[in-house]
């Protein structure tokens, strides 16, 4: 029997991006488009909404501020922003997170180098301006990122809501 | 009809998985999977391969112990899903 082909949405993590990382760094240049997961990269970066296009990381310059995929202790892959780097020591933090993540060089697999936002073809690069000045922006908002976290996306619990609106 | 270019099928986790790969691109956006059945048949041609409904039906009856009707009838349908998937260009 043959099947129809079928389009696979929720191929997991740990098969996905081991595959990813190898073609990366098949051959220099290669660049890889990836549908973007979770949460954690609000305000500008949403779920299912939008890509990245990254680039291997071996052999790419890696920076603080550079939003990057690494694999983290506890073998999960976040795609999230360098915030400091501290000899082979990397802090990492996502964007619409509060906590730290810990990692070190060699686990940084992959640098994106910019994004493709709300459907759109054109990529919005993290050599541009809207992405730089965004990235300064939101970095030194820190201190009251808990608040406009809030404000964007009110996590509003549910016995608090009519009953109609659930 | 040819099958479209880069869409190679690799055996991931027991799944058979085809990426659209370019050059210079991989993009993961449209990530396609097929049973054994249709795996076997794509990598027969696949890779900007051309072919007909009558080489399709011929690697079923090579593979699959059936009749020509049925590989026929088998082969056209395939052909037509993955027309409708996109892997196929004209």
């Amino acid at each position: 029997m043959i099947t129809k082909p079928r389009k696979v949405m929720n191929l997991p993590n740990e098969v996905l991006m081991p595959f990813m990382i190898e073609r990366l760094e098949s051959k220099p240049g290669m660049t890889a488009t990836l549908p973007l997961r979770g949460r954690s990269m609000r305000p500008f970066l949403e779920d299912g909404r939008d890509k990245a296009l990254f680039i291997a990381a071996k052999g790419a310059e890696i920076r603080v501020g550079d939003p990057v995929l690494a694999l983290l202790s506890d073998t999960r892959y976040v795609m999230h922003r360098i915030v400091r780097i501290d000899g082979e020591n990397v802090t990492l933090m996502g964007d619409g997170n509060l906590t730290y993540e810990y990692c070190t060089l060699q686990d940084i697999k992959a640098k994106a180098i910019g994004f493709f936002r709300k459907g759109r073809e054109t990529l919005d690069s993290v050599e541009g301006r809207k992405w730089r000045l965004y990235s300064w922006l939101w970095t030194r908002l820190l201190p009251i990122r808990r608040y406009l976290l809030f404000l964007w996306h009110p996590h509003i619990p549910a016995r608090w809501k009519k009953e109609e609106e659930k | 009809m040819k099958t479209r270019k880069g869409f190679h099928l690799r055996k991931i986790c027991g799944e058979n998985i085809m990426v659209a790969e370019g050059i210079e691109n991989i993009d993961f956006s449209q990530i396609i999977s097929m049973n054994d059945s249709a795996a076997y048949l794509w990598k027969k041609v696949e890779d900007d391969h051309e072919f007909t409904v009558e080489d399709i039906t011929n690697f079923l009856l090579e593979e699959y112990d059936t009749d020509e009707a049925t590989a026929r009838r088998d082969a056209e349908r395939t052909v037509e899903d993955w027309k409708e998937a996109g892997l196929i260009v004209e």
